[in-house]
């Protein structure tokens, strides 16, 4: 299952990559959010760390819902999604290949937001830069696992791609107040209090989302039209 | 056995597609599946291939799951791939033993289809034809037991069409089950050894391919 899992993942990066249209697309609407926010402040105002991290996860959650549509489209144009189902691997392989291309497309994505934060924003990289780093890579997971499963329901019709972002929002509302709120720490020179509970709070969503992937995955994705 | 369906039916909703269907293919032969349009003849196919689950009775596949090819009026194929490349993932997917995924015998895959010279360009570019046979180098590539295609000539060349049943022949010569969905049933009647016809719903005739006269089942 991994080896079909990292076909697929690795047949989209090179496709997407080599278009370009798609991440294109995602990171110019996450940049555009953060220099809109630049914006709303007075001159000189420089905003808090923790506001910082709200729009750096704002871009990120509105960036994953077009990486994950684009991903899907793909097997669309020419029925490939059939060809998916009829190879001899669990279906979770596309979900999981899906995931690892989105995982790393967002990485990317939030590579240059970060930069962009900081200097939109008018924040600086703190010492406690790595504690940022593993809050995001933690909650990349989760907000991977889940798009990965919801993106295969907005395939085809412009309603069902509406209806991602209304499911998708609400569902990481617990993983995105973590990243928030510890990942200010990338911003600032403290830790928060209870770094420790909302690290736990994030892995735990991430468990329930890569379960629900698992176990959901088939029914969303099936060959049924 | 390679594939046996016991009184299949399929609704949609409340719509009835086929109903009452039985159907056994054997290996080495190859099956027609004719009707009018709308009779249920892609239904059943998705049916037969797994991509659809029938609402009532029963479909039984005799074959590994790696050894069943599924062609149908889409291509499958990634256009901002090349031909190569496309053929290259497909292996990989199905887990095709290394020595079958080496780029000799993929370029050989491609050269039995004619395509060689255009292996390294983009798919996207292709004429329905070209990409209809890289679809069937896909499948082709599986070395399938079972051989589901849904009207794999639409829109295709002459020559294209000849590689087509050139390759329909050669994989029933090797023992492969093949069930059929033709454009042109007349024409195609000789090189099928049975004949499921749909009409009504129902099966009209189900028998050899020589004792079948279209024009009493409405095809």
């Amino acid at each position: 299952m991994l080896s079909a899992a990292l076909a697929i993942a690795s047949k989209d990066l090179r496709l997407l990559l080599s278009r370009g249209t798609g991440l294109v697309q995602a990171l110019l609407l996450g940049l555009l959010l953060i220099f809109v926010f630049s914006l709303s402040q007075r001159v000189g105002e420089v905003m808090g760390p923790q506001g910082a991290a709200a729009i750096f996860w704002l871009a990120s959650a509105f960036c994953q819902v077009l990486i994950f549509n684009t991903l899907f489209s793909i097997e669309e144009a020419n029925g490939a999604r059939f060809g998916l189902l009829l190879a001899p691997v669990p279906v979770q392989a596309v979900w999981l290949g899906k995931g690892i291309a989105g995982f790393a497309l967002l990485l990317c994505a939030q590579a240059v937001f970060l930069p962009a934060a900081v200097v939109f924003l008018g924040q600086t990289v703190s010492p406690l830069w790595h504690v940022g780093l593993a809050t995001v890579l933690l909650a990349d997971v989760g907000i991977v696992a889940l798009g990965a499963l919801l993106g295969a329901l907005s395939q085809g019709q412009a309603a069902r791609e509406s209806l991602l972002s209304i499911v998708l929002f609400p569902l990481l509302v617990p993983v995105l107040l973590a990243g928030i709120r510890v990942g200010a720490a990338a911003f600032a020179d403290d830790i928060p209090e209870g770094v420790d509970s909302w690290l736990g709070l994030v892995a735990a969503f991430d468990a329930l989302f890569l379960g629900a992937g698992i176990v959901l995955f088939p029914f969303v994705y099936g060959g049924e039209e | 056995m390679l594939l046996r369906l016991t009184k299949v039916a399929k609704f949609y909703g409340n719509r009835l597609v086929i109903k009452d269907v039985s159907f056994e293919a054997a290996p080495g032969t190859v099956t027609l599946l004719a009707g009018p349009n709308g009779a249920g003849k892609s239904t059943l196919l998705k049916l037969m291939a797994g991509l659809s689950r029938p609402s009532a009775g029963s479909v039984e596949r005799g074959v590994a799951e790696d050894s069943l090819g599924y062609l149908g009026h889409q291509t499958f194929i990634y256009p901002e791939l090349t031909a190569f490349e496309n053929l290259a993932f497909w292996a990989r997917l199905h887990g095709l033993a290394p020595e079958r995924c080496t780029e000799e015998a993929l370029l050989a895959a491609l050269d039995r289809m004619e395509l060689k010279r255009f292996a390294f360009e983009r798919a996207g570019g292709f004429s329905r034809g070209m990409a209809q046979r890289l679809n069937l180098a896909r499948v082709l590539l599986l070395s399938p037991s079972l051989l589901l295609l849904d009207e794999p000539g639409t829109g295709l060349d002459t020559r294209s069409m000849a590689i087509l049943h050139r390759e329909i022949a050669a994989a029933r010569d090797r023992g492969a089950g093949i069930v059929w969905i033709s454009h042109s049933v007349a024409e195609d009647l000789v090189r099928a050894d049975h004949v499921l016809a749909i009409a009504e719903k129902r099966v009209a005739y189900s028998g050899p391919a020589a004792g079948y006269v279209p024009e009493a089942v409405a095809c």
